[in-house]
C-alpha cells in the first residue's frame, strides 16, 4: 500500500505540477514543493525518516530517482523500493561511515583506491562496451560515459557524472548570511545570474523586503543577458558537432562581443558577483541599447547563415529524439523540454516578469534541430525583454542600497528561476543568521537521465552531436 | 643549443571547474585570442601534448585521472594552473571533495576566470623567457 508521502507527491504529478525541490536534512526530515504552473502556486509535502530509511518515490515518479541515489549518498537513509540503489556521487574512495550533509563530520581521508563505480551495460552476441572519459580530448567538463553499443548504434548510455563533486551544499552550511553569495555565484558560470538571484530572493523574503523596481529590472536584463550569453555558447558548439567551422567560429566572435559588452555593462565577463540581497549591480540604458545594438547586427546575417544551409539542418533533424511523454515522465525543464513540446517556462510563473515575458518558445520535434530552433528564437525574445526592461529604466539608474539582514534572521524558504538550462530552485534554511542548510537543484540534473534515453538508436559518432544540444553543465548538476 | 620556447602544446584536464575557467580556455582559440597563432594549441592527447592546463580545485574524483594524464604526457614538460580554482586562491579550496588546488604548477594564470587577455600574455611571456634545455624545462 502507498502511504500518504507516496500518494501526495503522486498526486502532484498527475496534476501536471513541476517538482521544484526534493530535499532531505540532517533534522530527519524529507521535503518536497511543487508548483502549480496555472496558478502559481507552492505546495509542501513533508515527512519524517524514521528507523534510517523512507517510502522510494523513484518508480512512479523517475525525476525523483536521482534525488534519492543522492539523499541515500549523502545521508545514508535507504529509500525503500528504488529499483536502483547504486552510488550516484560518492566513489569507493569514500569511507563508508562519511556522510557529508549529516551534522559535525570530520573532512575524510579518502581511501587509495579507483573512483570507478558498477556501470549498467548490456550483455550478449555483438554487444560491445566502449568507455569515454572522466577526460576529453578538448575543453570540456569532466564526465564518464559507458555505452553499450551493437554494430554503430548506441544501445545504451550510463552517464557516470559528479567527478566534478567539489562538496558546495556542505560548504554552505554553517556559513554566515554575508559568506553565501561569492559560493553561489560560483556554482556554474553559465547559471551564476539564476542562482545568485535565487540567493538574493530567499534573503528579501525571509526579511520581508521587497527590491525597487529599478533593481527588479536590472535583475530581468541580467537574467535575459545570462540566457543570451548561454545559447549563444550553446548556438555555436552544435554547428561545432558537425563540423560546420564558419558557423562555430562566427558564433564564438558573437559570445566574445557580447560577453566584452557585459564586462563593460556589469564588470564581469560572465556577470559573477552582480546580484546580491536588497540590491543588484546596474548599467545604463543607453549602454544597454547601445550592446544591443551591436549584437543585433551580428546577429541577423549569422541566423540567415545557419537558418538557410540545407547540409546542416539535414544533420541535425531526426537526431537525438525525444518524445513529450518522455518528458513529462523524466520532469525534464528548459530549452530540451520546450524543443519536445513542453510549454512550461519558470519564467511565467515568476512575478518579476509580468508585462515582461510573452510566452514560451517551443517546437514538436524534440531532436537537434528543435533544440537549436528553440535557443535562436529565445535569444531573440531575450534581446526584446531587455529592450523593453531597459526603455523603463530611471535616468538615474537606483543605487547600492543600505539593505540590512537582522542578525539573527531564521526561515525556510524554496526559491526559483529559469536558468539558460531551465528551472533553477534552492531549499535554503537559515537559523539565526547562518546557513543550516543549502539545497540546489539545477535543471540539467532533471535533464541528465533523458540524454540517455535521446541518444538510445543513434550512431554513437552522433553522441556529441546530440550532447552539444543539451549542453547540460556538470558542475552545476555535480555542485 | 638551447632556444626560447615557441610553441605549447596543450592538453586540457577539468578537476572541478565551474566551467568559466572553461568557457575562457575556449575563447582563447576563437579568432578574438587565437592562440594557435602564438604557437599554442589545444591538442586532443596527453600523448601529443608537452603541458597540461588543469582547471577547478581538484575534485577527489578526479584527482587519480589527473595524475594519469600528467604521467601519459612525456618530458620535458609543464604544468599550468588556469584559475583561482586551480591555483588554490578559489572559493572552493576548503569544501570536503575538493583537494585545494595544484601544488606544484609551473605556471599561474590566476583569475575568475582569468581574462582571456592575461592568460595568452602570461603564456607568451613565459614562453619567452625559457628557454627549450633540458635543465630548465624538465619537470
Ligand atoms: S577559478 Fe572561478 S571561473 Fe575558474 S573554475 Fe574556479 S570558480 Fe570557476
Amino acid at each position: 500500500m502507498p502511504d500518504s508521502w507516496q500518494l501526495t507527491n503522486r498526486d502532484h504529478k498527475a496534476a501536471h505540477h513541476e517538482l521544484l525541490t526534493l530535499t532531505a536534512s540532517s533534522d530527519c526530515s524529507l521535503r518536497t514543493v511543487w508548483l502549480n504552473p496555472s496558478d502559481n502556486q507552492l505546495s509542501v509535502a513533508e515527512m519524517k525518516i524514521a528507523e534510517e530509511s523512507f517510502p522510494s518515490l523513484a518508480v512512479h515518479l523517475p525525476e525523483t530517482a536521482w534525488d534519492e541515489r543522492e539523499i541515500h549518498d549523502m545521508f545514508g537513509w535507504i529509500p525503500t523500493g528504488h529499483p536502483d540503489l547504486r552510488p550516484l556521487i560518492r566513489t569507493p574512495r569514500w569511507p563508508e561511515t562519511y556522510l557529508p550533509l549529516r551534522k559535525n563530520q570530520q573532512t575524510p581521508r579518502w581511501l587509495e583506491v579507483e573512483p570507478d563505480l558498477p556501470a549498467l551495460k548490456v550483455e550478449g552476441d555483438g554487444v560491445t562496451i566502449m568507455k569515454v572519459g572522466p577526460t576529453h580530448a578538448g575543453i570540456i567538463e569532466s564526465g564518464h560515459f559507458i555505452f553499450s553499443l551493437i554494430g554503430e548504434n548506441i544501445l545504451h548510455l550510463d552517464a557516470h557524472l559528479f567527478q566534478n563533486h567539489r562538496g558546495v551544499e556542505a560548504l554552505l552550511e554553517d556559513k554566515t548570511i554575508d559568506k553565501v553569495a561569492p559560493i553561489v555565484t560560483r556554482i556554474c558560470a553559465a547559471d551564476t545570474v539564476s542562482n545568485q538571484t535565487n540567493w538574493a530572493s530567499a534573503v528579501e523574503r525571509l526579511v520581508g523586503f521587497t527590491p525597487a523596481p529599478g533593481t527588479v529590472l536590472q535583475r530581468i536584463i541580467l537574467l535575459e543577458a545570462e540566457r543570451i550569453l548561454s545559447h549563444l555558447n550553446d548556438l555555436a558548439q552544435i554547428p561545432a558537432g558537425v563540423g560546420f567551422q564558419v558557423a562555430h567560429q562566427r558564433a564564438l566572435a558573437m559570445k566574445e562581443s557580447w560577453q566584452r559588452s557585459l564586462e563593460l555593462l556589469y564588470g564581469h565577463r560572465f556577470l559573477f558577483d552582480t546580484v546580491h540581497p536588497g540590491w543588484t549591480r546596474s548599467a545604463p540604458a543607453d549602454l544597454l541599447l547601445d550592446s544591443l545594438a551591436n549584437l543585433h547586427r551580428q546577429w541577423v546575417p549569422w541566423r540567415q547563415l545557419v537558418v538557410g544551409h540545407h547540409g546542416f539542418a539535414d544533420r541535425m533533424s531526426g537526431v537525438g529524439r525525444t518524445t513529450l511523454a518522455q518528458i513529462d515522465r523524466f520532469g525534464a525543464q528548459g530549452v530540451a523540454a520546450r524543443a519536445a513540446g513542453k510549454t512550461f517556462d519558470a519564467r511565467q510563473s515568476t512575478a518579476y516578469y509580468e508585462g515582461f515575458f510573452n510566452g514560451s518558445v517551443t517546437r514538436s520535434a524534440g531532436d537537434v534541430q528543435a533544440r537549436f530552433d528553440v535557443r535562436l528564437d529565445e535569444v531573440e525574445a531575450s534581446l526584446q525583454i531587455i529592450e523593453s526592461a531597459a526603455g523603463q529604466l530611471e535616468i538615474e539608474s537606483p543605487t547600492e542600497l543600505e539593505f540590512l539582514v537582522p542578525k539573527d534572521l531564521s526561515g525556510r524558504i524554496v526559491t526559483f528561476t529559469e536558468s539558460p538550462h531551465g528551472l533553477n530552485s534552492h531549499d535554503v534554511t537559515l537559523v539565526n543568521g547562518i546557513v543550516f542548510r543549502y539545497h540546489i537543484r539545477s535543471a540539467t540534473f532533471r535533464n541528465w537521465p533523458l540524454l540517455a534515453q535521446a541518444v538510445a538508436d543513434n550512431a554513437v559518432a552522433d553522441f556529441p552531436l546530440i550532447n552539444k544540444s543539451f549542453e547540460l553543465c556538470y558542475s552545476c548538476t555535480d555542485r | 643549443m638551447a632556444k626560447t620556447i615557441r610553441s605549447l602544446q596543450i592538453r586540457h584536464v577539468d578537476a572541478g571547474s565551474c566551467n568559466g575557467c572553461e568557457q575562457e580556455l575556449t575563447a582563447l582559440t576563437g579568432r578574438d585570442y587565437d592562440i594557435q597563432s602564438h604557437g599554442i594549441d589545444i591538442v586532443a592527447s596527453p600523448r601529443h601534448a608537452d603541458s597540461l592546463i588543469v582547471t577547478g580545485p581538484v575534485t577527489d574524483t578526479m584527482a587519480l585521472p589527473l595524475d594519469r594524464v600528467w604521467e601519459t604526457i612525456p618530458r620535458p614538460k609543464v604544468k599550468i594552473a588556469f584559475g583561482n580554482c586551480a591555483i588554490g586562491t578559489g572559493v572552493f579550496q576548503r569544501a570536503y571533495a575538493s583537494h585545494g588546488g595544484l601544488a606544484d604548477s609551473d605556471i599561474e594564470i590566476p583569475g575568475c576566470p582569468p581574462h582571456p587577455e592575461t592568460a595568452l600574455r602570461l603564456l607568451c611571456e613565459w614562453m619567452t623567457s625559457h628557454r627549450r634545455s633540458h635543465h630548465t624545462y624538465i619537470s
